[in-house]
């Protein structure tokens, strides 16, 4: 019993506790505005993860950037470079999907490679170096494929729409085996590297653990997800746009940080999971309340703008939840976990002290 | 802490450096300048007075949205939603005027409170709630951005009015490189150099973005200080999207989304560090200056847009390695 306790106690305090509270609101609600019986079925599960994957995968190759310390907002130009080599490598040169799939991982990898040596090795402003970059990105995208085209074999993308066992949906494979990869990552020695190096990269660097080091493997990690990421989305178009996704870079970035995580060395990987699905979740949400309330409301019909307008609102209210109880945590964890601990196991009080405190 | 080594024993590299961070200013503009000649160079063509009038008027649009942001920085913050506030004063005011003369002031009015409650409403979400200021300026100007779709429905109406554009566009005494934008840059860029360096707002601006402890000891308030960054930014970037609806004629939703980010290199080139405490508002012109002359220069080479991006965006990691100011690791 103490046990079961205790683990809940700790996951009160870890920094994807708040995430998870919103993401389950988010469920919960979405759920109900759709209809249980609409929700829980097969099909929209499927459709579900079919069209976020690729956002949640984004979400958690940001995250673990974040983690080491830097970001990188040219990640959606570059699922969206991967999706252009796939289809480009099929058709001018007829390779097979498979190898056009590993072409496009090595291109997510080359360009996150890129903006390692920017981030890192030169020190540049992470913000400012990977906007750099998604210019320089978009337009190799479109000198790569000038117009929107091409297609992908029908086995191929109806395989990713299917489900496995009848109710697993393939896309949701992609994204458990990176979840799993990460797992994997995590109790290696880079694992605890990542944290030392994104919370204070001169004290990792004084205790023997090299940043550009720890920073390079953690941008060649992100260029493996964003490469399945583009995998992925390349099934779910069954085409290639070079003008797509190019919002992904600073969406997931928003949705790590209301799922928890902090700009270096605090939080994990299901930060981003939450932070990702209560941006998913509550899009819906929207979606089917102002469905309702056309149902509901004779002669009221709302354009698809106040629909972005409220989720919009609604993220950025979620934002300052998430933030201030964060703060919360970050604070008490500074204060010692021993006052933690005389106060029943409750955090300290959350973000009153935020008096221009910012230090 | 960088010690003052005799430049004879530097090498060539650091003595490079050392040039650049003395007065990053001087050397923003050498950049434009070499810039400029490129582009003659490699279209001679290009060296009339009317393209010289283009590009002082685009400079000056982006250093009166580069004013906050320079203002916001050296406070210690950032502002994400420059572009936002930019294209949102820019859709009032095509609305308000409708081609018609005698509605400047009641324009200026709301446009100006629009970019005070919009700075207002990102200084106390940042310096009171703290959050970090770019995802909370970048959220707000999602909202802004929404809220611009929602009102116009997609598509906004009207122009500005006639008056309005010839005071912006025009070109004075017949000469083809004055337009008459230098006329609001005569009011403006003295009215940013008396804030940052003759008032006390200034002073204490410089303070709390260096130390903020230090600043708060001292008796300055630190959270009203940074608040007014913000509202200044609104401001500056609600002006600025003023001229620029003048400029543009017409206006459409997310016009001037670019600004936000463009302003933010132009201050960062102008030498203005990230973390706040140094800068200047003559770097952020320069800084203005490189960006508008490399725009002109990419086009004048004939470059289509995807090159014109590629080119872009790597000239702009040249530049911000150029004028990195991190410390190194190592030490």
């Amino acid at each position: 019993m103490t046990n079961v306790k205790s683990a809940m106690t700790r996951f009160r305090r870890s920094p994807a506790f708040v995430g998870f509270i919103l993401f389950l609101v988010a469920l919960v609600l979405n759920a109900l505005l759709q209809g249980p019986a609409s929700f829980f079925t097969v099909k929209t599960i499927n459709t579900l993860f079919a069209k976020n994957v690729p956002f949640i995968l984004v979400t958690i190759a940001q995250s673990i950037l974040l983690l080491a310390g830097t970001m990188d907002v040219s990640c959606g130009v570059q699922v969206a470079l991967v999706n252009v080599v796939i289809i480009m490598c099929g058709q001018e040169l007829g390779l097979p999907f498979f190898v056009c799939c590993l072409l496009g991982i090595a291109a997510a990898v080359i360009a996150s490679l890129v903006c390692w040596v920017c981030c890192s090795v030169f020190r540049l402003p992470a913000l400012l170096a990977s906007y750099a970059l998604t210019y320089a990105i978009k337009g190799v995208n479109v000198l790569i494929m000038s117009v929107p085209q091409g297609k992908v074999a029908k086995v191929y993308y109806k395989a990713y729409d299917s489900q496995i066992l009848g109710f697993i949906p393939v896309s949701a494979l992609a994204l458990v085996l990176v979840l799993l990869i990460w797992l994997y990552v995590k109790r290696t020695r880079f694992g605890s590297h990542i944290y030392a190096v994104g919370a204070n990269p001169r004290n990792a660097f004084a205790a023997g653990i090299s940043p550009v080091k720890v920073q390079l493997k953690a941008f060649l990690l992100k260029g493996v997800i964003v490469g399945i990421a583009g995998i992925c989305i390349t099934l779910m178009i069954a085409s290639g746009n070079p003008l797509q996704a190019e919002d992904y870079g600073l969406r997931s970035l928003s949705a790590c940080i209301i799922g928890g995580l902090g700009f270096g060395g605090w939080g994990s990987v299901s930060c981003a999971v939450f932070g990702s699905g209560f941006y998913v979740f509550i899009q819906n949400s929207v979606y089917y309340f102002f469905s309702l309330l056309v149902k509901m409301i004779p002669g009221f019909s709302v354009t698809s703008y106040w629909q972005n307008f409220v989720s919009d609102i609604i993220i950025f209210l979620g934002l300052l939840m998430t933030i201030v109880t964060a703060k919360g945590q970050r604070e008490a964890l500074k204060q010692g976990i021993v006052s933690q601990f005389r106060l029943n196991g409750k955090p300290a009080a959350a973000g009153k002290e935020g008096d221009g405190d910012e230090n | 802490m960088k010690t003052n080594v005799a430049t004879g024993n530097m090498s060539a590299g650091q003595r490079v450096k050392s040039f650049i961070q003395k007065s990053p200013a001087r050397m923003a503009f050498i950049i434009a300048c070499i810039l400029y000649i490129a582009t003659i160079a490699i279209s001679p063509s290009s060296l009339n007075a009317s393209a010289i009038g283009s590009i002082i008027m685009l400079t000056l649009l982006l250093s009166f949205a580069s004013a906050g942001q320079t203002i916001v920085l050296i406070g210690g913050g950032m502002d994400f939603g420059v572009g936002a506030v930019m294209s949102s004063a820019a859709i009032l005011t095509t609305t308000i005027m409708n081609s018609q003369d005698g509605h400047f002031l009641q324009l200026l009015v709301t446009a100006l409170a629009m970019g005070a409650l919009v700075g207002m409403i990102n200084g106390l979400c940042t310096v009171k709630i703290g959050l970090p200021p770019l995802i909370v300026t970048m959220a707000i100007a999602n909202v802004v951005t929404r809220m611009q779709y929602v009102l116009t429905q997609g598509s906004p109406m009207g122009y500005a009015s006639p008056t309005f554009i010839k005071s912006v566009t025009a070109r004075l005494f017949g000469l083809q490189f004055l337009p008459s934008i230098v006329l609001y840059a005569i009011i403006i860029i003295p009215l940013v150099y008396f804030l940052l360096n003759r008032s006390r707002f200034g002073k204490q601006v410089y303070l709390v973005g260096n130390n903020p402890v230090a600043a708060r000891l001292n008796g300055v308030n630190v959270a009203k200080i940074q608040v007014l960054t913000y509202v200044f930014s609104g401001m500056f970037a609600a002006f600025a999207g003023m001229l620029g609806a003048a400029y543009m004629n017409a206006a459409r939703c997310q016009i001037f989304d670019e600004y936000a980010y463009n302003s933010l290199i132009a201050v960062i080139i102008g030498g203005t560090l990230f973390s706040g405490g140094v800068g200047s508002y003559t770097g952020s012109i320069a800084g203005s200056l490189v960006l508008v002359v490399l725009s002109n220069l990419l086009t004048a080479v004939g470059f289509t847009q995807p090159q014109r991006n590629v080119a872009m965006g790597l000239i702009m990691v040249a530049l911000l390695i150029l004028y990195n100011r991190e410390k190194n690791v190592r030490q």
